[in-house]
């Protein structure tokens, strides 16, 4: 999932970067002081997330962990994200500084989108299995639709995009199964233990 | 609603249980941890007139069927071909400037690696190696040693053949010698993130969860 230095073109790059750019600033908008050390506690799971590699599939692929970031974090997603991937960059060698934009609206973008979809059937007063299939669809389309965006990024730099996504989507179907298993367990747990975390925090 | 609590409360009251319970998560992502993950490497190096490449993930696992690409140093593409299955293309060295090897793999994966011309150039020679190299050497060289002053010309000729034979010879017998190391080094060049990366950046994470809420706290009480 994360894109390499050297294979966009500098214009997607730059995009990338205004895009994400605009996505920390929204979610550094309004920052309470009590939410900061969640974000930075989800910052870390997802940091070490890209270590849990999943075997099956055609490609290996690894955890990704953006539709339980997005789903507890809502916009705030965009700083936490960013902060991982900038380690894993730094760290790891997965991706690259200069992509760091484009990997950063790729997966924190689709996190986004889902938490605004979802979570309303997360709130307290509905029923046990809207919640289940809500944190699952959070966890599975989160990563689902950030390999489209890996695709989209590669078509526009000039691969065929059909083929290209096909490939990301597919190394990453298992993936998608297993996050959304995660996030489900990680949703319950919540709710069991610290139900607010899940309402109260992001009014924005 | 946050002013209604003291600060202090809320990190270690409230907020302790959220971080007991981020932590164990945090735990349990990091037990099951078989690092292996999205990282290409190639790796390349001169073996006699054969450039031999290798390209894997990180974590070891060979990258298969990927196009690998050789530009010169103005990046014109002087040939591509594909890794087999144990992620390894070989070629001839096309032309004795600084290469750049590059390896695409799938899902924008990109990875390069430069051969200097000093690398190549050290080939050049090989390629004259005469069979009779082995009795000339020695003793041309000493002899060079010995009498410098007083060489003809055609004296001197024959030592400076014998000594680039010797380079040969040497060059030759290292590129043996050394081709275990290559052969480890390009294994090592999967680098694992190991222990201390991973706590490193969960430490700069924490740091920075600290700063956040140093300046966060600052306002608050001016």
């Amino acid at each position: 999932m994360h894109i390499s230095e050297g294979v966009l073109s500098p214009a997607i790059l730059i995009g990338g970067a205004t895009l994400a750019v605009a996505g920390v600033a929204i979610g550094m908008k309004n920052l309470e002081q009590k939410e900061i050390p969640t974000i930075g506690i989800l910052s870390a799971a997802f940091f070490v997330a890209s270590l849990i590699h999943v075997p099956a599939g055609p490609v290996s692929a690894h955890l990704i962990l953006n539709g339980l970031v997005g789903l507890i974090l809502g916009w705030k997603a965009f700083p936490a994200i960013l902060v991982g991937l900038a380690l894993q960059a730094l760290l790891f060698q997965f991706g690259g500084i200069t992509t760091l934009g484009v990997n950063t609206l790729n997966m924190a973008l689709p996190a986004v989108i889902c938490y605004h979809i979802f979570k309303n059937g997360l709130k307290t007063g509905m029923g046990k299995y809207t919640v289940i299939i809500c944190a699952f669809a959070t966890g599975f389309f989160s990563v689902l639709l950030s390999g489209i965006m890996v695709g989209l990024s590669l078509y526009l730099t000039g691969e065929a995009f059909l083929p290209a996504a096909k490939l990301v989507v597919a190394a990453h179907l298992p993936v998608m199964f297993i996050e959304g298993i995660l996030t489900t367990t990680c949703v319950l747990f919540l709710k069991k233990v610290r139900p607010e975390i899940l309402e109260e925090s992001h009014v924005s | 609603m946050f002013r209604k609590y003291p600060y202090n409360a809320v990190l270690f009251g409230l907020k302790y249980n959220n971080f007991c319970l981020m932590f164990t998560m945090l735990w349990l992502l990091l037990l099951p941890v078989s690092v292996s993950a999205h990282n290409v490497t190639v790796f390349a190096w001169v073996d006699g007139d054969t450039i031999h490449t290798q390209s894997k993930f990180s974590g070891g696992k060979r990258v298969k069927n990927a196009p690998i690409l050789v530009y010169d140093f103005k990046d014109v593409l002087l040939l591509e071909g594909k890794t087999d299955e144990n992620g390894m293309f070989s070629f001839k060295i096309p032309q004795k400037t600084a290469l750049k090897i590059v390896l695409k793999a799938s899902m924008g994966h990109l990875a390069f690696w430069k051969l200097q011309a000093e690398e190549l150039g050290e080939t050049e020679s090989k390629t004259a190696v005469q069979p009779t190299g082995m009795k000339v050497p020695l003793v041309t060289d000493s002899g060079s040693a010995g009498i410098e002053k007083n060489v003809d010309v055609l004296e001197s000729t024959k030592i400076s053949l014998g000594r680039r034979e010797i380079e040969e010879i040497i060059d030759a017998s290292l590129d043996k010698k050394l081709r275990p190391i290559t052969q480890m080094l390009a294994d090592a060049m999967n680098q694992k993130p190991g222990f201390t990366e991973i706590m490193g950046g969960i430490g700069y994470i924490l740091g920075l969860v600290g700063i956040a809420l140093y300046f966060a706290n600052r306002k608050r009480n001016r």
